[in-house]
Parts: C-alpha cells; sequence; structure tokens
C-alpha cells in the first residue's frame, strides 16, 4: 500500500536548524483517525492520533474524473475518510473555464505543470506556483492549459462547492485569504551553517500560511520543526528517505501535531523540496452533518 | 470633507457606500449591488469616487499593457460565468477614460438626490454604448434619462461648479483607506471587490437589516 499513515509518538527537538519554519504550540484540534473511521488496516478499530502520513505515488491509480464536463485524470494520495489529511493529484485537460468553486477547508494548490490562469493579471499560474485558498474562500473561474499537473492538498476533507449554489454563496468566508506565489518571482537565499542548502520563500513566514523551496545536498539529515497546524512535505526533484521508506518526485510527507516530526535523510542526488504549512485556518470549516457539507462531500465523490 | 461616507441628512443610519470609478469593469458589475440593496433593504446607496488613473488626460490614454485585448477577453469569460446577462452587454472601450469629469457630474447628481441611477446612466454610456464620458454630451444624456436638468449639469460642468467639491471627494476616498475598486461599505463592515449577491446579504443581515419584501 502506497498510502502509509504511521502512528508516532516521539520527543520535540528544541534543536531546530530551520527556524524559518512555523514553529509554535500546536492548538487544540480534533484527534486524527477516530475510531471505527480509519480505512486503513493499521488503524482501523482504535483510537490513534497520526501524526504523519507517507505517500509514495508511484504505487498509486490513476482515475479518471470529470466535473460539470471538465475532464481529468487523478490520483487519490489521502482520501481525508480518517478524519487527516486529503491530498489529490490532477491532471486537468486544456479547459478554457474551471467554473468558480470553494473548498469547505483550508487548501494549497501546487501547480506542477502547465498553466493556470485567472482573470486578474497578476494571478496567471507557471510552475512552481502555489495558490492557497481559507476554507469557505470561491476561487475561480480559471483556465488550465496543456501539460497541467497539479496537487490539491487540505488538512481535512474539503468537498467541492459549485459557486452556482445560491445558498452555499451565504457561507462565502469574506475574511478569507488568496494568496498565489511563483518559483520565478522569488530569490534564493542560502541557509548560513548549513553548505550546499538553500531556501526559496514564496509565501513567507508572518504572511499566515507559509510555502518554501529548500535545495539540499545529498545525505543531509534535515531536522524539520514542530508542524502545528500541518504542514505538506513534498519531494519536487531527487529523493527523501523517512524511517526506511523512500520518497521520489511527487511524493510527500504530512506532519502535524505539537511534537517534532522525523527527520528527512535527503537521498543521494540531493533534493528540492516545497514546504507548505497551513495556520489556523486548517482549525476552520470542515464536512459537518449540514446540507452544504453533504452537497460538497457528494460533489467530490462524483468528481473522482 | 472629513468623512467621505458621511449619511446625508434625513438618511437612515444604516449608511452603504460604494467607492469606485467608471473605467473599471468590476464595478459597472458591483453598482447592479446596489442597486438590488436599496430595492430590496430601502436602504440610499452612496457612490464615492475613487480615482484609479488621475495620470490620464482629459482626452484618454492608451491602454496599459495589463489591459490589453487578452486581459479584455479573460475578463469576459469570467463575467459570462459570474453575470452572463452583463457579459452579452458589455463593450470594452478601446482607451483608457478620463474619469474626472464624470466624478464632478456624479456630485451634480447627488446635490439632488438622484445619484445612483445617475451613477447607472454612466456606467451603461461607457460599458454598453461604448462611449466616452470625458464628454460634456455623453454625461448630459446620461443625465436626462435620470430626470436631472442636462441643460443645467451642462453649465455647471462648464464653470467647474462641482470641481472643488470632486476633488475633495476624491482626496477624501483616498485617506479613508480605499486601495482598490470596487470596495463597499455595508454599516460596519467592508466589503473588498466583486462578489455574489447572497454575500450582501448576509452582511446587512447579520447587521439586523432584514428585507422590506418577503
Amino acid at each position: 500500500m502506497a498510502l502509509c499513515p504511521i502512528e508516532r509518538g516521539g520527543r520535540r527537538d528544541p534543536n531546530l536548524l530551520i527556524s524559518d519554519l512555523e514553529d509554535r504550540p500546536a492548538p487544540a484540534r480534533k484527534k486524527h483517525g477516530g475510531r471505527g473511521r480509519d480505512a486503513d488496516p493499521q488503524s482501523a478499530g482504535e483510537e490513534v492520533l497520526l501524526t504523519q502520513y507517507l505517500v509514495d505515488p508511484r504505487g498509486l491509480p490513476w482515475k479518471a474524473g470529470q466535473t460539470e464536463g471538465i475532464t481529468f485524470q487523478c490520483q487519490v494520495f489521502l482520501s481525508g475518510t480518517d478524519g487527516g489529511p486529503e491530498a489529490i493529484r490532477f491532471r486537468f485537460d486544456p479547459c478554457r473555464r474551471v467554473y468558480a468553486h470553494m473548498h469547505l477547508t483550508a487548501q494549497f494548490q501546487l501547480l506542477l505543470g502547465g498553466t493556470m490562469d485567472f482573470p486578474k493579471s497578476t494571478m496567471k499560474l507557471r510552475p512552481l506556483a502555489v495558490h492557497y485558498a481559507d476554507h469557505n474562500l470561491p476561487y475561480g473561474p480559471f483556465a488550465t492549459g496543456e501539460g497541467h499537473e497539479m496537487l490539491v492538498l487540505h488538512p481535512r476533507q474539503g468537498g467541492l462547492v459549485s459557486m452556482a449554489d445560491r445558498e452555499a454563496r451565504k457561507q462565502i468566508n469574506l475574511a478569507g485569504r488568496q494568496l498565489v506565489a511563483m518559483d520565478k518571482d522569488r530569490e534564493w537565499v542560502e541557509v548560513l551553517g548549513h553548505e550546499g542548502v538553500r531556501c526559496k520563500f514564496l509565501l513567507p513566514p508572518g504572511a499566515g500560511p507559509q510555502a518554501m523551496i529548500m535545495e539540499c545536498p545529498a545525505g543531509w539529515l534535515m531536522p524539520v520543526p514542530v508542524p502545528a497546524y500541518g504542514r505538506y512535505e513534498v519531494v519536487l526533484d531527487g529523493s527523501i528517505a523517512v524511517e526506511d521508506r523512500s520518497l521520489g518526485p511527487a511524493g510527500l510527507r504530512y506532519v502535524i501535531g505539537d511534537e517534532q516530526p522525523a527527520p528527512l535523510k535527503i537521498g543521494p542526488g540531493g533534493a528540492r523540496l516545497m514546504f507548505l504549512s497551513f495556520d489556523a485556518d486548517a482549525l476552520a470549516g470542515g464536512l459537518g452533518d449540514d446540507r452544504l457539507s453533504r452537497a460538497a462531500a457528494e460533489a467530490i465523490e462524483r468528481a473522482i | 470633507m472629513a468623512d467621505p461616507i458621511q449619511t446625508a441628512p434625513g438618511e437612515k443610519s444604516f449608511r452603504v457606500v460604494m467607492f469606485a470609478d467608471f473605467i473599471c469593469p468590476y464595478c459597472y458589475i458591483g453598482q447592479e449591488r446596489m442597486k438590488q440593496l436599496a430595492r430590496d433593504y430601502g436602504v440610499h446607496p452612496q457612490w464615492r469616487p475613487y480615482w484609479l488613473h488621475p495620470e490620464v488626460p482629459p482626452e484618454g490614454a492608451s491602454m496599459p499593457q495589463s489591459a490589453d485585448r487578452d486581459r479584455a477577453r479573460t475578463v469576459k469569460e469570467w463575467l459570462e460565468e459570474m453575470e452572463p446577462e452583463k457579459a452579452a452587454r458589455i463593450r470594452f472601450p478601446g482607451k483608457l477614460q478620463y474619469s474626472f469629469l464624470a466624478f464632478e457630474a456624479v456630485e451634480f447628481a447627488q446635490d439632488r438626490g438622484l445619484a445612483l441611477p445617475f451613477t447607472s446612466a454612466v456606467y451603461d454610456a461607457l460599458w454598453v454604448e461604448g462611449k466616452d464620458i470625458a464628454q460634456i454630451s455623453t454625461l448630459q444624456e446620461a443625465a436626462a434619462g435620470t430626470g436631472l436638468d442636462a441643460d443645467e449639469l451642462g453649465r455647471a460642468l462648464r464653470e467647474h461648479r462641482y470641481t472643488e467639491q470632486t476633488r475633495k471627494a476624491v482626496e477624501a476616498s483616498r485617506t479613508a483607506g480605499v486601495t482598490n475598486t470596487p470596495t463597499y461599505i455595508l454599516g460596519r463592515t467592508a466589503i473588498k471587490g466583486w462578489h455574489y449577491y447572497e454575500v450582501f446579504q448576509t452582511v446587512m443581515e447579520k447587521q439586523g437589516m432584514l428585507p422590506i419584501k418577503p
């Protein structure tokens, strides 16, 4: 099984080398992987707090999907059915208008290939690009171009809500943030004290959710800070190993909680990694028992 | 003018204000929200000028690169989904127009209690009929359809009777902290940019404003 949630204990290591990553106490939150909700045989039927998920996409099937006539291929990395994170890799066919929609949890979209064009002149996204939206914040329509590929990353199941739903419009998060950044617009910064390590902040610390690319030399055992509200660590190039599991391009780890996750061992060819950290908005929203939640859950189920 | 969104004497205390410029297509679309609020909640929205391009001369200027044909196309595609009726009628101007004269005309209309219909007529002149709103004749035609005295408006504009008042209104919008268009003030809540009408309804009703019709 490519999807491998791991129950972690561990202790908090105060010796953080990457101090710019978000490092603050985790807030109170629901337990992950509640009893009987986790489809994974390792955790089904027992009370577990999953603080780390590893995904190796090589073993995951591609599925054809469609929503409102928009066609795509997708790989479900993490289903979120255990109350944990939801992560999906999409390859949209070229489409002039992906309809305006929102999700009920915060979301990062990491554009790995092709194009995503929003009407705003400052939102013509080219890889690598990050698009972030708070929960219940509509975005789009947007156009996707040839070779499109993106990771859609949520802290929990986010559902899918078309803005054609007039009742749903009443639940828009008016204070919601939409942030975009592109790799090409940012400069590399050397990480002092670590030869061969440099980073690039797409969404810098202090702006809420964060996005950072790190270029790491071969063999480095990279400590990472406490993830607090949840953090995706995505392999862009090269490879990493986490607790004897090797992950290549598009492989990822999701970590959450107030304890320091296991370090990342950089592979023999080095690696370029993307760190995507949620902030407190990751605690807001989510699928409940109301009409909108049910509709949102059904919509994503139909699509993929 | 210290407060750009001062409540007019005798007006209901719930303030609804739109900061806008005629040359902004999102403001053209957003104007409809003001008309809907006036109808549904019995409020009296104010339209306040936010001058996006004070550098443009009265004869207009060529479009900046960001507003080229591609941009017009993507905005139109956006409109087709968000506001299909407006999208079918919209006509993108061939140049960046000078707004200040139209702002002066709004002050004239506001003094006569007809700013809302007049601003709608000016938007239509620009975005539907493709006219130049820096021309007094265009503004007079817009005024004539709203019950304003078009001749008097022409005289007021030629004599610059509203120039100083308009300058103060533009300055007041800037000092009020408006940074983009459209920006709406609904009671205690600011709404920036285009939004669905249902968002406006939610904001109104959260502040105790109920529709006047069921």
